[in-house]
């Protein structure tokens, strides 16, 4: 088991009083929290405050992480030998365990020690995950293979980190950024308490032609100016093949088309609409033949695009 | 609508969890959750019935109000105005997205 330093993670000497703990975890909260920093590392971060904070804070759970005695931060280590029945924890052999797991199990463990608390119902953690499927997949429906490690007891009482794999069916419908529950598939419950739930935050990986906004679908669409100016008919392709789109004549840039029922399926059964968002490219080389008609054209034409102008 | 799987629940604006459902998920307590709704902050599909339902939606952000309720040791008079600033800052969220996908030329249909 590594050691970690809780004193050093608050910033705190090992003398600290309550009120200077609760001080310097709320500051560092304010800091890190994953649902008020900016920080990309923040979360991590506030996992390690939030450990260190809900262990001292505790003056039973202080008292024994202070009977582990001083170490250097991330140095291997193993409690005394009598520390486990002092703290009135089952033997643990601490291989396979992280310094968070058993003072999480602190009071589980203390629990079980006690005749009232035994058997007393534990619900399993609730965990997040986030998940990246590409569009295709949230057309169609997917299954993802999730996991994660979760601390777990044995049959012998023994806290363990445990993998936890399993397969959650994604079914189509699924929106960008849309969250799920997963009941069930959390943390395992211990003496009967329900399993902690998963929250799973699902996101499109970007698409090279398609852009989403619920269960919409946008694609641009370049048009060479006398295809837009003359309309015409062109393959626009959709998650199910390409559709032929009419242009009308005398389409400006900036335009949304709109093909009905070509977006993403909703959980009802219908379909959000694909829209076809029109940008008139113009050509950087031009023929002989291309230039000689294009100023014509602008010889002939009164078109004036800034008459507002005037 | 409701999530009608017993396996998973969509959390959006098309679906539904009841009092009883937030509660056990959020590890909030009945009076908090009834606080919230007598101050505007969470607002039940069906107000005048004894057994109110909300959109599953709500459940993100009261997740994130029992989180930072538990972090930051809020007081219970404190949270309505958590979370009306937390849904704001989630509706926001959602505009900003569609905004930058989106123009506001006229849609022709096909």
């Amino acid at each position: 088991m590594k050691f970690k330093d809780y004193y050093e993670i608050l910033g705190v000497a090992r003398t600290a009083s309550n009120d200077e703990i609760k001080k310097a975890y709320r500051k560092l909260a304010h800091q890190y929290h994953p649902d008020v920093s900016k920080d990309p590392a923040g979360e991590e971060k506030f996992k390690e405050v939030a450990e260190a904070y809900s262990t001292l804070k505790d003056a039973e759970k202080r008292a024994a992480y202070d009977q582990l005695g001083k170490h250097a931060s991330g140095q291997e280590f193993k409690p005394p030998p009598d520390w486990s029945s002092q703290q009135g924890f089952q033997e643990y052999t601490f291989d396979d365990i992280d310094l968070s797991d058993l003072f999480a199990g602190f009071a589980k463990g203390k629990g079980r020690t006690h005749q009232s608390g035994r058997d007393r119902p534990i619900p399993g953690q609730d965990y997040e995950l986030s998940a990246q499927i590409s569009l295709e997949d949230a057309f169609r429906g997917t299954t993802l293979d999730l996991g994660f490690t979760v601390p777990e007891y044995d049959i012998q009482g023994q806290l363990k980190s445990v993998p936890h794999a399993f397969k959650a069916r994604i079914p189509k419908g699924v929106t960008n950024n849309q969250k799920m529950l997963l009941r069930g598939k959390g943390g395992k419950g211990f003496h009967g308490g329900h399993d902690g739930n998963l929250y799973l935050n699902i996101s499109f990986v970007p698409h090279r032609l398609f852009r989403v906004i619920d269960n919409d679908l946008y694609i641009d669409l370049p048009l060479t100016p006398w295809e837009a100016t003359l309309g015409t008919t062109i393959k626009v392709p959709t998650l199910e093949g390409a559709v032929n789109l009419k242009i009308p004549a005398g389409t400006s840039s900036g335009q949304k088309l709109r093909i009905a029922k070509r977006g993403m399926p909703k959980h009802n059964q219908e379909f959000g609409d694909l829209f076809a968002v029109t940008k008139i490219i113009v050509p950087t080389t031009l023929s002989d033949q291309e230039r000689v008609l294009l100023q014509q054209l602008a010889d002939a034409s009164t078109f004036n695009p800034r008459h507002h102008f005037e | 609508m409701n999530n009608d799987h017993n396996e998973f629940m969509w959390l959006d604006e098309h679906h539904e969890v009841s009092l009883d459902e937030i509660i056990q998920l959020s590890g909030l307590t009945h009076d908090e959750l009834h606080r919230l709704v007598e101050n505007g902050a969470l607002i039940p599909n069906n107000p005048t019935d004894d057994s109110w339902r909300f959109n599953s939606h709500y459940l993100v952000s009261i997740l994130t109000l029992s989180r930072l309720k538990h972090d930051f040791e809020l007081e219970s008079d404190s949270l309505a105005l958590t979370l009306v600033f937390l849904e704001r800052i989630r509706t926001l969220e959602v505009q900003l997205q569609r905004s930058q996908h989106t123009n506001s030329a006229p849609t022709i249909d096909e």
